[in-house]
Order: structure tokens, then C-alpha cells, then sequence
């Protein structure tokens, strides 16, 4: 059995699909032990050493091309016709699996399918392309029914994979609120602090953060110990835009935005936050929420897109439509009024989104395209 | 099961049965770490966890404190409650905190998850089987002979007779296998749910790119590694061969002025094999007590037999550790520090100089390999083994003992068999992105110590109820070893030129500047004089006494002639 997963990054970015690819690398390594066969993870743009030193599989596992991308082409073209099953991270590696497939048919090809990407009409190579794959695997319903409705892909040929809790997360810790985190950002004990981790970009303004600021101008005389921390590096031009909105609210004391926090240091983040919200409108999945979650924040997010999958449809966190300030408001205003009746379900989060859970959908997807293992005898 | 393993824990037994679960674990104890009936395995905290434990955890005092920072209570001195109690803190993610030895069977009676762990390097073992209604574990394969209910694996003479071992995953019993290292696999006893997740492995890095910085970082290393190797409440001691990598333990061992230690070495009275010079040498400039045996033939040709019985998986080599464990027991030793790994990681075998070499002729077509065997050069016969891709076919050239045909004539089965077999186990990786000697140290480390020296360490040491130790493996000496830039690590006019450079101050130069002998007995002329051998290899097949005549005429060396009489021996005709 010989698997070859291609990503365009696995370590040299941050991002929600690069943390996919570490993950779906671990669990590939991991069943290659468990199955006796072999897995190589291939990476377009990421350098070698980028994998020096990352918990989630052996470098020896891992090949980075540092960008030569017609060398990784002709190289993954090559040694995906060889192997039993090749995972495409993203729709961007579509040419490599259509080349696997006219040299080598039996070898399967399966796409990882995760937001934006893939939610529009592609162009007609694309299109072409696009056929060789064998099995879609969305990262969550919504991407699933998109592709099926956009593409008029057959639902046979998707199913949903929706991302996990990276097994590597810090356990949730008992302890109360970092005070000299709170220091920081001039924040108290009795305040309670509304958290949302992203990318602040004028180019991408769809997380619902600017909503959120309008809900907060609306709650500051009924709850005025709200706070209201945005994490995540920021474009100048994003910066000047929410400046401007929060003086035009009149909320400069209740808004931080710290800029980017590295990911050791998310969680005590996360613990010194009370409501994780981000009413997003092009969320693919949404690990953060999850993660949110895991460190027992209570969730808001939108209902128009892939969170909804995040949140088990309600059952984990509160859904909003993500343009509607009024309804951000109430489910801001609902955690504050009863924090602990929204708190998530820990056992459910972990039925569905643990490392574990992923490993096992995981199995009962790929595993049917692997070859029966026959122990030869000489006998 | 248990019982059969008694050789391996003398001091104690004991066995945890849980009805509703049906599930039961043994015990049997080796105490070294608080001599206390207190250490008594299974053992339980909070009357949630259990544990059958099998090794030992060097950090466990810097993990307690914290733990009882943590708010956790202890009842015992042992380093066993340690990880029931970072288990209870840290769940799975606790695995990854332990540096040691070790192999675990771990209970979650409240959840009813069953754990199998073993260490990052693969020291313990830990082998299992897994039906749809039953998981059995063992420290060792013999104990699943108890149960009855598993075949033999028909294939293992073919993995002998080309590695001289058996090579994981691979065991001698179908459906046993070993716990791959560095990971676990968890099982729920309700459910049937199971999963194997790695906690942790190595990697080589290339970090490390300054010659001296690497040598600082070598000596801090190794030095604190030994001192947590000497952690015992019970008698310890060193191996001392005579070469640099023992040589470097023992020095720094004596550092510690430990109350323990004593030297244990073995000397020959044919000069050509004996290294009591180069151990004397070593002995005179520390304050240590040192035991030198004398190793006679007599002694030897006594003692054979026995030792092919205690041998666990077939193996061509270890009845020097047998012998040097037994000395050990003798000497009232419990455990003692081994060089094992240093010449795996710091580059002391021919074939660190030699795969440059066999990786060019790999590329050569596979037709071509072929036609090498009939050259009639002995050297030529594993040529064709290049054809099997990467790494399997570069290790069976460099160390592999017979070639496909002499199996196929010894095992009486056509060589497109044989060539079946071993291209499907096991499975390793493509090493592409390995400088060539970083692949020789891959190869050496997860192939021929890991299948061979660490077994052969683990089953002989515990035939003799004696812990073998390993403080080059230690987590911080690997790391330290596989981040430094090859292009400095194998630099130099000597072999293993960094580690000599790293310790020339504390090691005199006889040590250090010599040929290498290995730990290596005068074996071909005892095995030889062997009347037992005789026999058995007088009852074996054509191919067999084609081979001991060989073997007589010098032409076969005696490692490869072991394979062939542990085949007899296990009735493989």
C-alpha cells in the first residue's frame, strides 16, 4: 500500500489548510504503520527544513521542493503513478493528479475540497481536470453540497471530512485567567472578553468582525464590562477602516487588536477569553471554532456556510445570520445574560471532532481504495 | 504468559483480572526503582488506572515535582505511579513526557480504554496480537506459545537467512506483531474501537551546522544521559569492551563516583580477540571496582545450547551479552550501562563508508544485478539485492548474510518466492532527502540495532534477570546526534572522529586510536569445535552441509552459520 499526499504548504504557513495538511499527514504516517505500507508527504512551495523538527511525522516522511515547481510536477507525476492512492491538499495540484491518472488509471485520486476554492465554476481545463478525481472529500456539508450543485458532481463521488482538533493541543487547563495577560491588554477580571482569531484583511472582510463591533456599540450601555479582543494580523488599510468604525461607535477602550498571536500562546488567549464570536459569511469549516470550543468557550458563528458543520448545527454554539447585527447582538447578549448554559458540550465536541473521530471517518473513506494485503509464502 | 517470562522479573509477580472487562494483566517485576513491596505491579491510582510496566523513566523525579505542583499525590517511590499519575494529568499526551525505556500496558477502568505504549527508540518490546475478540500482549513472543492459539509464521526463516534477524513488523507467529516504536495503540473494551497514534519519533535535522557548538552539545548530552542512567536503588553497573563508545559510559559513569558502579568486561585467552589491554587502559585512570572474566572455550561449549534456548526471535548474534549478563548476575549487578548506539548514530560501521558506493550500482538496471550472482565472487552473490528498491536493498548488499538462491537451496523453494517475500515485508521509507551517511546511520539504527542488538540486549540481559541500559539513546544524546550537519558529523580520518574529539580529554589514546574490534569472541573456532553444532548441522539438509563445510574451510563466516543452526534448532527442514 503506498500513499502520496501533495500539498502546496504543510509548514511554511499558519493557515487553517496548511494545519489540515500536518494533521491528514500524521493520520496517513500513522496508518501506514498500522497497515504495513508506505506514505510521502510532498510539498510544492514548503523548503525541507521547513519539516525539520515537526511533531507530526518523521521528515524522512516528507519532501519539500522550495517552489521548483516543474521538478515536483514531473517528480509527483512520476511517483503518484506508482502508488495505490494520491490525495491532492487543493483544487491548485488538479494537473498533477489528472497526469497520475492518464498514466497510471487504477491509481485513485482523491481532492481535498475546503472553501472558497472550490465554491465557484471552474474554468475548463479545471473542469476537465477535475474528472480524474475519484472521490471529493469536502470539509464540510456545505462545501459538499456546493460541489454537487456547482459542479454537478454525483454524491457518490464526495463525501464530507470535516477537520479536526489538532492532537497536539495543549490540554485545557484549569487555571483562571492570566493576569498578566489581562494586563496587557488592559483588561480586569471582572471584564468579559469576546474573542476573534483571524486574518484582518480589507481584501477578505467577510469573518464578521466589523459586525461584531457594531453589536458591542449596541450592548455597551446594558453590559459595559464587555471586551472585545481581535487576533490576528492586519493590513493597514483593514486597520484604518475598523479604527474608524470604532470611533464613530464611541468604543475605543472596549476593542484590541493585538496583531498577530504565535500559536504557543493561544491558549492562554483562549482561556483569558469568556465567548468565542465570529459571525463569518465564506467560512470553509472553521477550525478556530472547534479549538474555541475545546478550551470550553461558548461559540457564535454564521449560518451560512461550512460553521455550521463546526457547530453540529446549533448543538455546539449558537448560529446567526452573519449579516444581521440585530441577531449577533441577542447571541452575544444571550451567553452574557447565562454563560455556563451555553458552554459547549464537551463529550459531543470530542465525538465529533477529536483526532481520534478524524482517524476513523478517515479509515472508512480511503481505506476501501488500498489493496488487500496477501502475505506471500514460500510454501 | 507471565510465567514464562519469569527470567525477566524474578523479584516479584502479580496479575490484575477484571471481570466485566475480561481482561487480565500480568506482571512480572524486576525491582531496581524503590525495592519496596510498594512497587508492586499492576498497579493502581485512584482505583481508575492500572498499569503492567516494563522499563524504566530516567526524568521521573523532574516529572513528579511537577506533578505534585500539579496538585497529584503519590504513594510510592517507583517511577510506574509517575506515569499513572502523568496519565491522570496529561492523558495521551503524557507518552511524549516520559524519557526512558519502556513498554506499558495501561487500563482506564472508567472508560474502558486500553493503552499498549512503547518508547521512542523501540528499547523495551512490546509485541501483540489482535482478532476480532481478543488483544494478547507480551514483553516477549515465547509467551504467547502459552495460549496455543497461533500459527506459526512460515516466512521467518527467509527474513533469517537474508537479515540474520527478523526484521519488524515481521515475528516469527502470524498475527503477532510488535508495537511499532514511539507509538500506542488504544483499544476500547466496550466498544472495539481501536487506534495507533505515534507520540513522538526521530528525525534527522541538519541543525546543527558549527563543529564546536556540536561537540559542546555532544559531551553536555551524553554526560547528563549517563548520569540518568545511573539512577538505581539497586546494584549497577557498565559493559566496558574495550572500545571508544563503552570506554566513553564507563568514564563518564565513574564521574558520578556512583555508590554502585562497578566495570564488567570479558577477556579471551586467544590474544587476537582479547581487548583487556584497551580495558585495563581504561580502568587504571578511574575509581571504579572492575570485574574482568576470563571467557574459555570450555565455558562456552558448556553453555551453547542453553543459550539458543533462551533466544526469544531468532537472532546471529547475542551470546555475548548472554555472557556478559551472566557475569553481571554473578557479580550481584541488577542493571548496567550498554554502548549500544554510538556506532548507529556517530558512524562506526563499514557501511557509513561504503553506501555512497552502493547507491551508484543501485541505479545500475536490475538485469545487470542480477547477472552478478553467477560471478562466482563471493562478495557479488547479494548484488542482486540492489534490485529491491531503496533502503532494504542497500542494507541486505551491506548486511545481509545469504543471497536469494542459497536461501531458496537451504528452504527448498524457487528463488521468485523467496524475492516474493522479502520484497513484501517490511515496507520502509524512501530515504531520498538522507545525506548517504545519514541513511547508513537510518539504516543501522532502525534496521540492524533495532531488529538485532536491542532484542538481543533485551531478551539476553533479562535471561539473566540483568537490565541492559542504553544511554546513548538517550532522548537528548538522538536528538543532539541526528540535528548535526553530516557534513561535520562523519567528518574526520577516524571513525566516529566527532564522538573521540568530543571525549580524547578523559579517554586514553590507545582507546581511541586502534582498529576496531567490536564486542566479538573467538567464534569461529569454537563454533567449529562444537560437537553440538556438528549434530545439528549434520541432521540438516544438503544445502545445510553444504554450508557448515563451508563454514570449516573458513569460507562462511560464523554469524551467517548461526542463522543456520537456529533454523535447525527450530525445526525448520
Amino acid at each position: 500500500m503506498k500513499t502520496l499526499f501533495l500539498t502546496l504548504k504543510t509548514f511554511s504557513a499558519t493557515g487553517g489548510i496548511e494545519k489540515v495538511c500536518r494533521i491528514l499527514g500524521k493520520a496517513l504516517y500513522e496508518d501506514s504503520i498500522k497497515n504495513e505500507g508506505i506514505v510521502q508527504i510532498c510539498s510544492m512551495y514548503d523548503k525541507q527544513q521547513d519539516a525539520f523538527n515537526n511533531r507530526y511525522f518523521p521528515a524522512e516522511s516528507f519532501r519539500g521542493f522550495g517552489i521548483n515547481k516543474l521538478r515536483f510536477i514531473q517528480e509527483m507525476v512520476q511517483a503518484g503513478s506508482k502508488s495505490d492512492v494520491v490525495i491532492l491538499s487543493h483544487i491548485n495540484l488538479l494537473l498533477v493528479g489528472w497526469f497520475i491518472k492518464k498514466i497510471s488509471p487504477c491509481t485513485k485520486i482523491i481532492l481535498l475540497a475546503h472553501g472558497i476554492e472550490i465554491w465557484y465554476p471552474l474554468n475548463f481545463r479545471k473542469r476537465k481536470m477535475f474528472r480524474c478525481c475519484d472521490k471529493i472529500l469536502a470539509v464540510s456539508s456545505f462545501t459538499q453540497n456546493k460541489i454537487m450543485e456547482v459542479h454537478g458532481l454525483a454524491k457518490e463521488k464526495c463525501a464530507v471530512l470535516n477537520n479536526c482538533l489538532d492532537p497536539f493541543l495543549p490540554l485545557p487547563s484549569l487555571h483562571k485567567k492570566n493576569e498578566a495577560l489581562l494586563k496587557k491588554y488592559g483588561f480586569t477580571t471582572t471584564d468579559t472578553i469576546l474573542m476573534t482569531l483571524t486574518r484582518l484583511s480589507s481584501k477578505e472582510r467577510y469573518k464578521g468582525y466589523n459586525k461584531v463591533i457594531e453589536a458591542i456599540g449596541n450592548l455597551q450601555m446594558r453590559y459595559p464590562h464587555v471586551k472585545y479582543l481581535i487576533a490576528g494580523s492586519y493590513d493597514t488599510r483593514e486597520k484604518v477602516f475598523l479604527d474608524t468604525l470604532i470611533n464613530k461607535l464611541g468604543i475605543q477602550n472596549v476593542i484590541v487588536m493585538p496583531g498577530y498571536i504565535p500559536d504557543e500562546d493561544l491558549e492562554d488567549h483562549f482561556a483569558m477569553s469568556d465567548i468565542y464570536v465570529m459571525p463569518s459569511r465564506k467560512e470553509g469549516f472553521g477550525i478556530v471554532f472547534i479549538e474555541a470550543m475545546y478550551y470550553g468557550l461558548p461559540v457564535i458563528a454564521g449560518n451560512i456556510d461550512g460553521s455550521a458543520d463546526a457547530l453540529l448545527n446549533g448543538k455546539l454554539g449558537q448560529l446567526v445570520n452573519p449579516k444581521n447585527v440585530q441577531e449577533i447582538t441577542i447571541a452575544v447578549a444571550n451567553v452574557l445574560d447565562n454563560k455556563t448554559s451555553f458552554a459547549p458540550n464537551r463529550e459531543l465536541l470530542m465525538k465529533h471532532f477529536s483526532y481520534e473521530a478524524y482517524k476513523e471517518k478517515l479509515q472508512g473513506l480511503i481505506g476501501k481504495y488500498y489493496p488487500q494485503r496477501s502475505n506471500s509464502s514460500y510454501h | 504468559m507471565c510465567n514464562l517470562q519469569k527470567h525477566g522479573g524474578p523479584d516479584d509477580a502479580g496479575v490484575y483480572s477484571c471481570a466485566e472487562s475480561n481482561l487480565v494483566l500480568g506482571h512480572r517485576r524486576l525491582a531496581l526503582i524503590d525495592l519496596s513491596p510498594s512497587g508492586h505491579q499492576p498497579m493502581f491510582y485512584h482505583q481508575r488506572y492500572v498499569i503492567s510496566f516494563n522499563g524504566e523513566i530516567y526524568n521521573f523525579h523532574s516529572l513528579k515535582n511537577e506533578l505534585i505542583k500539579a496538585g497529584r499525590q503519590f504513594h510510592t517511590q517507583c517511577d510506574t505511579e509517575v506515569i499513572l499519575a502523568a496519565f491522570a494529568q496529561w492523558n495521551t499526551q503524557s507518552f511524549a513526557k516520559l524519557s526512558g525505556m519502556f513498554a506499558f500496558a495501561l487500563y482506564d477502568i472508567v472508560e474502558k480504554d486500553l493503552y499498549l505504549v512503547r518508547d521512542p527508540s523501540g528499547i523495551k518490546p512490546l509485541y501483540y496480537s489482535v482478532t476480532n475478540s481478543s488483544i494478547e500482549f507480551a514483553s516477549e513472543i515465547r509467551a504467547f506459545t502459552a495460549a496455543e492459539n497461533k500459527k506459526e509464521n512460515t516466512n521467518w526463516p527467509v527474513f533469517q537467512l537474508a537479515y540474520g534477524h527478523i526484521p519488524e513488523p515481521v515475528t516469527t507467529l502470524q498475527d503477532v506483531k510488535p508495537l511499532h516504536k514511539g507509538c500506542f495503540h488504544k483499544f476500547n473494551l466496550s466498544t472495539g474501537a481501536d487506534s495507533l497514534q505515534s507520540f513522538t519519533h526521530y528525525s534527522y535535522s541538519d541543525t546543527l551546522h558549527d563543529p564546536l557548538v556540536s561537540l559542546d552539545a555532544i559531551k553536555a548530552s551524553l554526560q547528563k544521559a549517563v548520569g540518568r542512567h545511573l539512577l538505581s536503588d539497586a546494584p549497577i553497573g557498565v559493559f566496558l569492551s574495550g572500545g571508544i563508545d563503552s570506554g566513553i559510559i564507563t568514564t563518564l559513569a565513574s564521574g558520578y563516583q556512583h555508590e554502585h558502579l562497578k566495570t564488567l568486561s570479558l577477556y579471551f585467552n586467544e590474544p587476537q580477540f582479547s581487548e583487556k589491554k584497551y580495558q585495563d587502559s581504561i580502568i587504571e585512570n578511574l575509581q571504579c571496582r572492575y570485574y574482568q572474566h576470563l571467557l574459555t572455550e570450555s565455558e562456552f561449549q558448556q553453555f551453547f545450547p542453553s543459550i539458543l534456548q533462551a533466544m526469544d526471535m531468532p537472532s546471529c548474534d547475542g551470546i555475548n551479552t548472554w555472557f556478559i549478563s551472566k557475569y553481571a548476575k554473578k557479580n550481584g549487578l541488577k542493571a548496567v550501562l550498554s554502548g549500544v548506539g554510538g556506532d548507529e548514530l556517530f558512524g562506526g560501521y563499514p557501511s557509513f563508508g561504503r553506501i555512497s558506493f552502493a547507491g551508484g550500482l543501485q541505479k545500475l538496471p536490475a538485469a545487470l544485478l542480477q547477472v552478478a550472482r553467477y560471478s562466482g565472487i563471493k562478495k557479488m552473490k547479494r548484488l542482486p539485492f540492489l534490485s529491491l528498491k531503496g533502503t532494504k536493498g542497500l542494507y541486505l548488499l551491506l548486511r545481509g548474510q545469504f543471497s536469494t538462491r542459497q536461501i531458496a537451496q537451504r528452504l527448498g523453494a524457487t528463488e521468485k518466492e523467496i524475492w516474493t517475500v522479502l520484497e513484501g515485508q517490511p515496507m520502509l521509507p524512501g530515504l531520498t532527502t538522507l545525506a548517504p551517511k545519514n541513511e547508513a546511520s537510518w539504516m543501522e539504527l532502525n534496521i540492524y540495532m533495532q531488529n538485532q542488538l536491542l532484542r538481543d540486549a533485551d531478551v539476553m540481559g533479562m535471561a539473566h534477570g540483568v537490565e541492559i541500559r542504553v544511554p546513548f539513546l538517550d532522548d537528548d544524546v538522538m536528538k543532539t546526534a541526528l540535528s548535526i550537519d553530516p557534513r561535520i558529523k562523519y567528518e574526520g580520518a577516524l571513525s566516529k572522529q566527532i564522538l573521540i574529539n568530543a571525549f580524547k580529554n578523559i579517554l586514553p589514546e590507545t582507546v581511541w586510536n586502534r582498529k576496531k574490534m567490536g564486542f566479538s569472541f573467538p567464534f569461529h573456532e569454537w563454533l567449529s569445535n562444537s560437537a553440538f553444532v556438528k549434530d545439528t548441522m549434520g541432521n540438516g539438509n544438503a544445502a545445510s552441509k553444504l554450508n557448515y563445510r563451508k563454514f570449516l574451510q573458513g569460507k562462511l563466516h560464523w554469524s551467517h552459520l548461526m542463522s543456520l543452526i537456529i533454523l535447525q534448532t527450530r525445526g525448520v527442514n
